[in-house]
């Protein structure tokens, strides 16, 4: 089977809708990241990351929860499909081998 | 992995806006609501299956964030996030198993070029005819919205063009009221003086108040030239700019001359180290050695007074004694009036201002300079039109060019468009929208518009240079803005009107009826076009009216007896100065002249015949009443100048030859009459402490423009005078011409012998008329030539559609005959209609025209007749072969096919 690819920022998203676990949706998974990594990420860019990996079929979607503050609007719920799980293990087999292959002294260098 | 963070909790009560009494409700509504114009943005551009979940999280944060940063950021940081939205994926719509027809795909739109283009093939006729039509049409009125143009830009040249005026003299013979823009040289210089309206006055004799063009020259190279002497304010007057030179030099001496650009380089090859070189000019008594003291550019091709050279005033009033008085009117007096000054007031105030000064009658005005070239004519003496008829005439002629040229393309397209009646009803099964054909159809008659709109653009880039010629103009196809945008929109209406008949008419229909052949042509259809056929019969019946009319009258002023003979007679100019030596001489090359061979008299003259001529007043006579005062023409001339042109005395006689003759006097008729004389011969007159003896009255002449009618002049004899005419026997003009000049050249070398006839003068006066009448046939012609193609593809087309009927007619017996007049007798029946609207109209209008001549042709029924039978032929000719052909049909073919 074709090995995913990834995008860096795919993959912080992708894994951070499996962090949320049920409640993943736009707001959850920016402020997550935002919190996360301390980056200010565009609501817009979360969005189309959110959209371009359901269409690679990492994520599946259903509508529902509508509150208050949303004006009665239903969020998009994420969560992540069996091809999304499979390419989160892929990309971290990959680092993990990469790692491993590191270099003792270069690994001390680095203080890890 | 990382710790989890606390997970946000969904809120549970769903949240309903409209219940004011949910907790939050009120808070929500008027504190928190993100910036609606950002939202409403959003929802433009936003996918509608993703608004949903997009304006939710937006507006979720938006509350998060006016918790976290406050009212006024959050909005801002609403508005970033909205903008960062905008990307494709957000805009993108779902995609949907059908297809949506939307007005520009490309498919579509392909198709629509397509169908049109087939349309225009099947019938190649049809679609020249329409061309053709159009373009000319649109060209048309193009080359006259050029002239136009033109003409309301004419001497609108100054920078104080707004202040700039002309005083106008009113002088009044008897009832007559004459009015003439001679004012007194005193004129101006008083008038800045007393008047705090105005700024600056300044006296100007133009070039054009010479008879004849003078003749300058620097070493071997001589030129004619026009001059033109000015005060020394002329140049915060009028605008002149200075390539060279100061040009308050002129001012400095009366020896010093200023060049137009033109002048200086035909006469020295170049604009450079011209200042200061001498200049020898020729011209009556201003002949004499100037030196160049400037260059200016050349006087603008909008200018109504082109002139070569300038001088100052001081040398004209130097060497044209008589210019001291107040009585003498020569000079043209121009005024710039402070802004804001009512003209109205202004002109109350300088009435009577001559009055003041001197003892006359003679009452001013001012008029605008640059209205003064449209609007030049003057009816008891207020301004009264002028060449503004012929603009207002010539733009007239545009619009209804332009509407013939669009009622036939409406009326050929929309004939047309009714056979596509089928093609609409199967758009429409197949699911088009009422609004894409409407745009189809449009589109189409646009694309055809704009076809023929390159088309015309052509033909005007093609026949400018020979408009320009007719028209005597230099206009030259500029691309301004309100050019293009008048011609654009022109096109875009033409295009839009003549395509709504199937775009808002036959799009409307419904299908089922349309395919199933139900459909009928309406009456109001049938009445529409037929009217609009009545409209171009009788635009084009006025026409040919007009311009025969317009002809016999131009004819008639050019043929006219004038009171002199003015045939076989030449004229031309000799250098004359006030110097005994020279006067002799002169005399003697007077007197060879009148010896030669084939010359039948010799005479001279001062001002120009045809042209303007000064006005004196201040006369006394014999019985004169008190108060009265009448403004003579002036006419200078030689001996014999009665015999020479033919002139009749109606008593006394001419002047004698001999030294007693300054003393004596020659009045015409309508002079004796304004002052109410009785046996005038022999009776003594006074003007400017000169006594003069009346020996003759000539018979009333016309010695300007046959606009006016005959003014009261005298005249005064002097041996020689600077303009020379010779009488010449008829069958040998070129010989005789050819001694006169040897004659000539003897006597003044290295002057040019440069003659004219009188008569070609005389034609140049209405060289106005002579223009509009040839341009009015031109436009006349291509307006019939319009109305015809129209007829031509409308006859072709009802012939088409009543293929059946006249198969069937010969079938039971018609004859060719009785089909083709069966066919022809439907226009003739709208061209009598025409003709009953056209004639009334056209007569009362053309009689109004005419009445702006003193001297006119009557309007007779001769030319009703010739333009109704010239119509009726023309209708025939077109419509008749269209009938014909028709009628010729086999009918088994018409009749087998369905």
């Amino acid at each position: 089977m074709k090995r995913a690819f990834l995008g860096e920022f795919e993959e912080v998203v992708l894994l951070t809708v499996a962090v949320l676990d049920e409640s993943a949706y736009g707001v959850t998974v920016t402020q997550e990241i935002e919190q996360k990594t301390g980056r200010a990420v565009g609501f817009s860019t979360v969005h189309t990351t959110l959209q371009r990996l359901e269409e690679k079929g990492y994520l599946s979607s259903k509508m529902s929860g509508a509150t208050a503050e949303r004006g009665g609007r239903r969020k998009r719920f994420f969560s992540v499909t069996a091809a999304g799980r499979k390419a989160l293990v892929d990309v971290k087999s990959i680092r993990e081998q990469l790692w491993d292959a590191l270099p003792p002294q270069t690994l001390q260098l680095m203080g890890g | 992995m990382g710790t989890r963070i606390e997970r946000i909790e969904p809120i549970k009560i769903r949240f309903d806006p409209s219940n004011p009494f949910h907790p939050r409700s009120h808070h929500l509504k008027k504190t928190m609501k993100p910036p609606q114009l950002a939202d409403r943005l959003l929802k433009l551009f936003c996918a509608p299956h993703r608004l949903e979940e997009v304006q939710g999280d937006l507006h979720e944060e938006f509350a998060w964030q006016v918790k976290r940063l406050g009212y006024r950021r959050a909005r801002w940081q609403y508005w970033r996030e909205v903008l960062g939205f905008f990307k494709p994926f957000v805009m993108k719509r779902k995609e949907t198993a059908y297809s949506i027809t939307y007005l520009t795909n490309p498919g579509m739109l392909r198709n629509h070029f397509k169908i049109a283009w087939r349309n225009l093939v099947k019938d190649r006729q049809f679609t020249l005819l329409n061309l053709i039509g159009l373009s000319t049409g649109l060209a048309c009125t193009l080359l006259i919205y050029l002239w136009v143009n033109d003409e309301l830009h004419i001497d609108k040249y100054n920078e104080k063009d707004d202040q700039l005026f002309q005083v106008m003299a009113n002088h009044f013979h008897g009832d007559a009221v004459e009015t003439i823009n001679h004012t007194p040289g005193l004129l101006a210089d008083a008038l800045a003086a007393e008047m705090p309206e105005v700024e600056h006055a300044v006296t100007v004799v133009p070039a054009s108040w010479f008879a004849s063009k003078g003749v300058i020259s620097a070493g071997e190279n001589r030129l004619k030239a026009g001059g033109q002497f000015v005060g020394k304010d002329y140049f915060k007057v009028f605008t002149c700019p200075f390539l060279q030179g100061d040009r308050n030099s002129i001012f400095a001496d009366n020896s010093t001359v200023a060049l137009s650009e033109e002048m200086a380089v035909k006469l020295f090859g170049n604009t450079k180290d011209v200042i200061g070189k001498a200049v020898k000019w020729d011209n009556a008594e201003f002949t004499g050695t100037y030196r160049v003291g400037g260059i200016f550019e050349n006087s603008p091709a909008n200018s109504t007074e082109q002139f070569d050279l300038i001088f100052s005033f001081n040398v004209f009033f130097v060497r044209r004694p008589g210019m001291e008085n107040w009585g003498n009117s020569d000079p043209s007096t121009f005024l710039i009036l402070r802004k804001g000054t009512d003209i109205g007031q202004f002109n109350a105030k300088i009435r009577d201002f001559l009055q003041t000064k001197d003892k006359t009658k003679t009452q001013l005005f001012a008029i605008k300079y640059s209205d003064k070239y449209l609007h030049g004519q003057f009816v008891n003496g207020h301004q009264a039109g002028g060449r503004i008829a012929y603009v207002r005439l010539f733009s007239i002629i545009a619009v209804f060019i332009l509407i013939v040229a669009c009622i036939n393309f409406m009326n050929l397209s929309t004939a047309k468009a009714s056979g596509r009646i089928k093609e609409v009803g199967i758009k429409k099964v197949v699911g088009a929208f009422r609004s894409s054909l409407i745009v189809q159809y449009l589109g189409e008659s646009i694309l055809m518009t704009f076809l023929s709109l390159l088309l015309a653009a052509f033909w005007v880039v093609l026949l400018l240079p020979q408009f320009n010629i007719i028209t005597g103009k230099h206009i030259h196809f500029e691309f301004d803005a309100t050019l293009i945008g008048s011609i654009l929109g022109i096109t875009l209406l033409t295009g839009l009107i003549s395509g709504s008949y199937p775009a808002l008419y036959l799009s409307g229909f419904n299908p089922t009826a349309v395919l199933k052949g139900k459909l009928k042509t309406s009456v109001g259809e049938l009445l529409v076009r037929k009217g609009l056929v009545v409209f171009q019969f009788t635009i084009s019946i006025l026409f040919i009216v007009s311009v025969l009319v317009v002809y016999q009258q131009i004819d008639y002023i050019q043929t006219k007896n004038l009171g002199y003979n003015r045939d076989h007679i030449i004229h031309f100019e000799i250098p004359l100065a006030m110097d005994s030596v020279k006067l002799k001489s002169a005399e003697a090359f007077l007197g060879e002249v009148k010896n030669s061979p084939g010359v039948v008299n010799a005479s001279s003259y001062y001002h120009n015949l045809t042209g303007d001529h000064g006005a004196i007043s201040g006369f006394q006579w014999p019985g004169k009443p008190p108060g009265k005062d009448i403004d003579f023409s002036n006419l200078e001339v030689g001996y014999n100048f009665m015999e020479t042109l033919g002139m009749e005395l109606k008593e006394g006689r001419g002047f004698s030859n001999n030294q007693n003759s300054d003393r004596e006097i020659i009045f015409n008729e309508a002079a004796i009459k304004s002052m109410g004389l009785k046996d005038p011969i022999g009776k003594t007159v006074k003007f400017w402490d000169r006594e003069r003896q009346i020996v003759g009255v000539v018979k009333d002449f016309n010695f300007e423009s046959l606009y006016s009618t005959v003014k009261p002049c005298f005249f005064q004899v002097y041996p020689v005078m600077p303009n020379i005419m010779v009488k010449i026997q008829s069958g040998a003009e070129q010989q005789t011409i050819a001694r006169i000049q040897k004659v000539f050249e003897a006597y003044h070398q290295g002057l040019v012998f440069d003659y004219q006839f009188l008569d070609e003068n005389y034609k140049a006066l209405y060289a106005a008329e002579r223009r509009i009448g040839v341009l009015s046939r031109y436009f006349a012609g291509l307006t019939i030539l319009i109305s015809c193609l129209g007829l031509f593809g409308l006859a072709a087309f009802t012939a088409q559609r009543r293929q059946k009927e006249i198969g069937i007619r010969k079938v039971v017996g018609a004859t060719v005959g009785n089909v083709a007049v069966m066919l022809s007798m439907d226009f003739m029946k709208l061209l009598g209609m025409a003709l009953l609207i056209a004639f009334p109209l056209i007569g009362w209008a053309l009689s109004q025209w005419l009445h702006n001549f003193a001297y006119h042709v009557d309007l007779g029924l001769g030319v009703f007749v010739i333009a109704g039978l010239s119509i009726t032929f023309i209708t025939l000719f077109t419509v008749g072969y269209q009938a014909i052909k028709a009628a010729l049909m086999n009918p088994v073919k018409s009749l087998k096919s369905e």
